[in-house]
C-alpha cells in the first residue's frame, strides 16, 4: 500500500510542477489569446538562474535550509524577464495566430541561446542539496521532505492566484479583459498594464516551475522541449485559457504518467497522447475550456 | 606553439595550426618524402557540443586536441602537421549533411568523432557511399547488434556497444553470485539499453544463476523527472538493479534514488556510468556498485605515464577529469597516424598513398591509447582495453572511483567477425 502511495507522491509531484508551466500558458492564453510557445524556455531559465543564485548563496554563507526560498524568489526575479518579451509581443497582437506561434517559437530559440552562451551546454546539477530538509519515512518508502515543499509551494501558488483573480479588483478587472477586451478599454481598463502584468505572471510561475525542480532534477537545454509537449497535453486536456483546466490536467498527466510507468513502462508517454486524443474527440474544448464563440 | 581557435555563427569551429613552428623545426629530420609536407593533413571532428551527450563531446574533444598536440609537437604523421577542423554532432539528418560538407568543401583527410548511435548508425552507409575514411569513437554500424556494413572499406568503428554490459554482467555474476533474486532494469528506451539489458540476462542463464525481473523501466533518453521511475522500483523491491544511463539522466537517477532510499540493501550494476563519473557524488552513490569505466580510468592505479600525463594534463587544464571518451578520441587519431604513417611507408618514394591504401593499411593496426593497448581488426572494429569495478568512497574525491578495478580486453568481451552477438554469448568461452 505504501509502495502506491510513493508512486502517488511521485505523480502528485510531477503534476505540481506541470501546473506551474500549464498555468503560466493558459494564463497568457486567458488574457492575451497567446499561445506561448517560449514557456519551456522560461521553465529552463528559472532552473539554470536558480542553480547560480544557490551557488551564490551557499558562497554568501546563507543557510542552505532556505534552499526553497531561495528558488522561489530567484524564480521571481528572473521570471521579470517577461517584461521585456512582452513588449516584443506587443507587436504581433492584432496579427494572425501564426504570427504570435512564429514569433514565440522564435523567443524560445532565442532563449535557448541565452542560456547556452551564458551557462554552457552542459547539464547543471545542484547535486544532493534537495536532502537538506531530510526525509520522512512510511513503512518501507522514503518520501523527501523537499518533494512535500514544492507540492505545497505549487498548491500555494495555485490557491494565491485563484484568490487573486477571483477576490481582488485586479482579477476582475483581469476577468474582464479576458471576456471582452474592446469593452475593457472602453471602459478604461489599462490593457498595454494588464497585458504586461499577466504575462510577466506568467513567465514567472514558468521560471518558478524551472527553480523548483532543479535541486530533483538536472538543468539542461533538453529540458526546453520535453515539457512543452506535456504542458501543451495539460492545456488540451484542461482546456485553452481555463486555470482550473491546467490544475486537474497537470494531475492527469502527472498521475496518469505514475501509474504507467509503474504498470507498463513503454505506456508512460502513450498514455498521455491517448487521453490527449480522447479529450480532443470526446471534449473538444478540454474538460473546463469554453466553446469557441 | 601556435593555436587559433575560430567559432563562426553556427557554432562550427576551426581549429587550424597546430604547432606550425614545432613542425617546421623537426619535420625535416622525419625521413618522409618531400611531398609529403606540402600541406596540413586536414582532419574533420564531429562531436556532440550542445545538450546531454555535451560532456562526452567536450571530453572527446579535449582529447584528440591532446593527440593533435602530441603529433603535431613530434613532427606531425609522416611530416605532416595535422589540422582539426571541428563539426556538430546533432540528429542523423544534419550530422549527415556535416559529414559530406566535411568531405566534399573541406575536402578532409579523414573523419572521425561521433557519439550517437543513432547517427552514426544513419550515417555509415554515406560514410562508404562517399569513400571517405572515417573512424568512429563511439558510433556503431550495427543496427541493434546485426551488423548493416558487413565489409566496410572506409569506415572504422569503435568497439560493440554491448561491451561494457558483457563486462558488468560478469563482475555482477562475479562480486553478487548468490546475494539477489530478484532483479530490475531501468535502461534508456533505444536498442543500446535494451541490448544490454538482455545481455546481462543471457549471461545470468549461461552461468546457471537462477533469477526473476521484478520490474523493466524504459525512460526516454535524457529524462530527468524519474520520480516516478524510482516509485515503481522501489515498489517492486529488486535484489539488484541493472541500469544503462549514461547521460546527464544517470546523476539525477541516483540523487533521487539515494532520496528514496532505493540504494539501501539494493545492489547495482551500472555498465556506461564512467561518463558521469565525477557528478556521482559519494553523498548518493553506494559503495560495492558495478560501475562500468569503459576504456578509461583516470584513476587507475598501474595507470601507463601517458595516462597519468593526459589525466595530469586535463586536470591543470580544466580542473576536472577526463572519461572514457577522450580515449577513444585519442585512440581514433592515433589509429589514423599509425595507418597512414604505416601506408606512406609501404608506398616509399611513390608518393602520398591514397585512402584506400590508408584504409588498408589501418586493418589489424596496434596502437598505444591513454587506457592502455588498442588494435583495429580487420573486419574495422576496435580492440580495446576495458576497466569496470566497484564502487568506493575511499579516495581524495568527492565523487566514487573503483576499488577492485578489474581490467579486460575486449576480444574476451566482444563477438568475433561475422558471429551472432546472441550465439556468441550462448557458446563462447567466458571467464569471469
Amino acid at each position: 500500500m505504501t509502495a502506491y502511495l510513493d508512486i502517488i507522491l511521485s505523480g502528485i509531484f510531477h503534476a505540481a510542477v506541470l501546473f506551474l508551466i500549464a498555468g503560466g500558458l493558459q494564463l497568457v492564453f486567458g488574457v492575451q489569446k497567446i499561445v506561448n510557445l517560449a514557456c519551456g524556455a522560461f521553465y529552463a531559465l528559472g532552473a539554470y538562474f536558480g542553480i547560480t543564485m544557490v551557488g551564490l548563496a551557499i558562497k554568501y554563507g546563507i543557510s542552505q535550509e532556505l534552499l526553497i526560498f531561495i528558488l522561489l524568489i530567484s524564480g521571481i526575479v528572473i521570471g521579470l524577464i517577461g517584461v521585456v518579451i512582452e513588449r516584443l509581443l506587443r507587436l504581433v497582437y492584432d496579427r494572425e495566430e501564426g504570427f504570435q506561434l512564429l514569433l514565440t517559437f522564435a523567443i524560445m530559440l532565442l532563449l535557448e541561446d541565452v542560456i547556452r552562451m551564458i551557462w554552457g551546454a552542459t547539464p547543471k546539477t545542484l547535486g544532493n542539496l534537495s536532502m537538506v530538509y531530510g526525509q520522512i519515512t512510511l513503512g518501507s518508502i522514503s518520501i523527501p521532505n523537499y518533494k512535500l515543499l514544492v507540492i505545497f509551494a505549487s498548491v500555494a501558488l495555485a490557491l494565491g492566484l485563484g484568490w487573486i483573480l477571483q477576490k481582488t479588483k485586479f482579477g476582475k478587472i483581469v476577468r474582464a479583459t479576458a471576456e471582452n477586451r474592446r469593452m475593457s478599454e472602453a471602459l478604461g481598463v489599462n490593457v498595454i498594464w494588464i497585458n504586461v502584468v499577466i504575462f510577466t505572471l506568467g513567465s514567472i510561475l514558468g521560471t518558478i516551475g524551472g527553480a523548483l525542480v532543479v535541486p530533483t532534477s538536472a538543468a539542461s537545454l533538453e529540458m526546453i522541449s520535453e515539457v512543452v509537449v506535456e504542458a501543451f497535453a495539460v492545456v488540451v486536456i484542461g482546456g485553452l485559457g481555463s486555470m482550473r483546466g491546467a490544475l486537474v490536467g497537470a494531475l492527469i498527466v502527472g498521475l496518469m504518467r505514475a501509474f504507467a510507468v509503474h504498470v507498463y513502462a513503454e505506456l508512460e508517454l502513450l498514455l498521455i497522447y491517448l487521453i490527449v486524443i480522447a479529450v480532443l474527440i470526446f471534449k473538444p474544448n478540454g474538460l473546463y475550456g469554453k466553446a469557441a464563440e | 606553439m601556435k593555436k587559433k581557435l575560430v567559432q563562426n555563427k553556427n557554432r562550427r569551429s576551426v581549429m587550424k595550426g597546430f604547432g606550425a613552428a614545432s613542425l617546421l623545426a623537426v619535420g625535416g629530420s622525419w625521413g618522409f618524402p618531400a611531398i609529403a609536407q606540402n600541406r596540413p593533413l586536414k582532419v574533420g571532428i564531429l562531436a556532440p557540443r550542445a545538450g546531454i551527450a555535451a560532456t562526452i563531446g567536450e571530453c572527446g574533444l579535449r582529447g584528440v586536441l591532446f593527440a593533435v598536440d602530441k603529433i603535431n609537437k613530434s613532427g606531425g604523421i609522416a611530416g605532416r602537421k595535422v589540422e582539426l577542423i571541428v563539426e556538430e554532432e546533432t540528429n542523423a539528418k544534419d550530422t549527415t549533411e556535416r559529414f559530406r560538407k566535411l568531405v566534399l568543401q573541406d575536402k578532409v583527410d579523414c573523419v572521425q568523432g561521433l557519439v550517437s548511435s543513432g547517427v552514426s548508425l544513419a550515417m555509415s552507409p554515406t560514410v562508404e557511399e562517399m569513400k571517405a575514411l572515417t573512424i568512429y569513437w563511439d558510433g556503431t554500424s550495427q543496427d541493434g547488434v546485426k551488423e548493416t556494413i558487413p565489409n566496410p572499406k572506409y569506415l572504422f568503428r569503435s568497439t560493440d556497444n554491448e561491451c561494457e554490459a558483457v563486462m558488468s554482467s560478469l563482475l555482477a555474476i562475479k562480486y553478487f553470485k548468490g546475494q539477489f533474486a530478484t532483479i530490475a532494469g531501468i535502461n534508456p528506451d533505444y536498442s543500446y539499453g535494451r541490448n544490454n539489458w538482455a545481455a546481462f540476462q543471457a549471461l545470468l542463464k549461461r552461468f546457471g544463476i537462477q533469477y526473476k525481473v521484478v520490474a523493466e523501466q524504459w525512460p526516454k533518453v535524457g529524462t530527468m523527472d524519474l520520480s516516478s521511475h524510482i516509485a515503481s522500483l522501489k515498489a517492486a523491491k529488486p535484489d539488484l538493479i541493472f541500469s544503462s544511463l549514461l547521460f546527464a539522466d544517470l546523476p539525477v537517477f541516483m540523487q533521487n534514488a539515494h532520496a528514496a532510499g532505493l540504494t539501501k540493501g539494493t545492489k547495482f550494476v551500472m555498465p556506461a556510468a564512467g561518463f558521469q563519473q565525477t557528478l556521482l557524488k559519494k553523498e548518493f552513490t553506494p559503495e560495492g556498485m558495478v560501475f562500468g569505466l569503459n576504456t578509461l580510468d583516470f584513476n587507475y592505479p598501474n595507470a601507463t605515464p601517458l595516462q597519468k600525463e593526459f589525466v595530469q594534463h586535463y586536470f591543470d587544464k580544466f580542473k576536472d577529469y577526463p572519461n572514457w571518451e577522450a580515449d577513444r578520441a585519442y585512440f581514433a587519431m592515433q589509429v589514423f597516424k599509425a595507418g597512414t604513417e604505416k601506408a606512406v611507408k609501404a608506398k616509399g618514394a611513390g608518393g602520398w598513398p591514397k585512402t584506400e591504401e590508408i584504409a588498408s593499411a589501418i586493418e589489424g593496426i596496434q596502437v598505444e591509447s591513454l587506457g592502455g593497448p588498442g588494435m583495429m581488426r580487420a573486419d574495422h572494429i576496435a580492440e580495446q582495453t576495458f576497466y569496470q569495478g566497484l564502487t568506493t568512497h575511499k579516495n581524495k574525491y568527492d565523487f566514487v572511483t573503483t576499488n577492485p578495478t578489474d581490467k579486460k580486453f575486449s576480444n574476451e568481451l566482444q563477438k568475433p567477425p561475422g558471429v551472432d552477438f546472441w550465439q556468441w554469448l550462448e557458446t563462447a568461452k567466458i571467464t569471469l
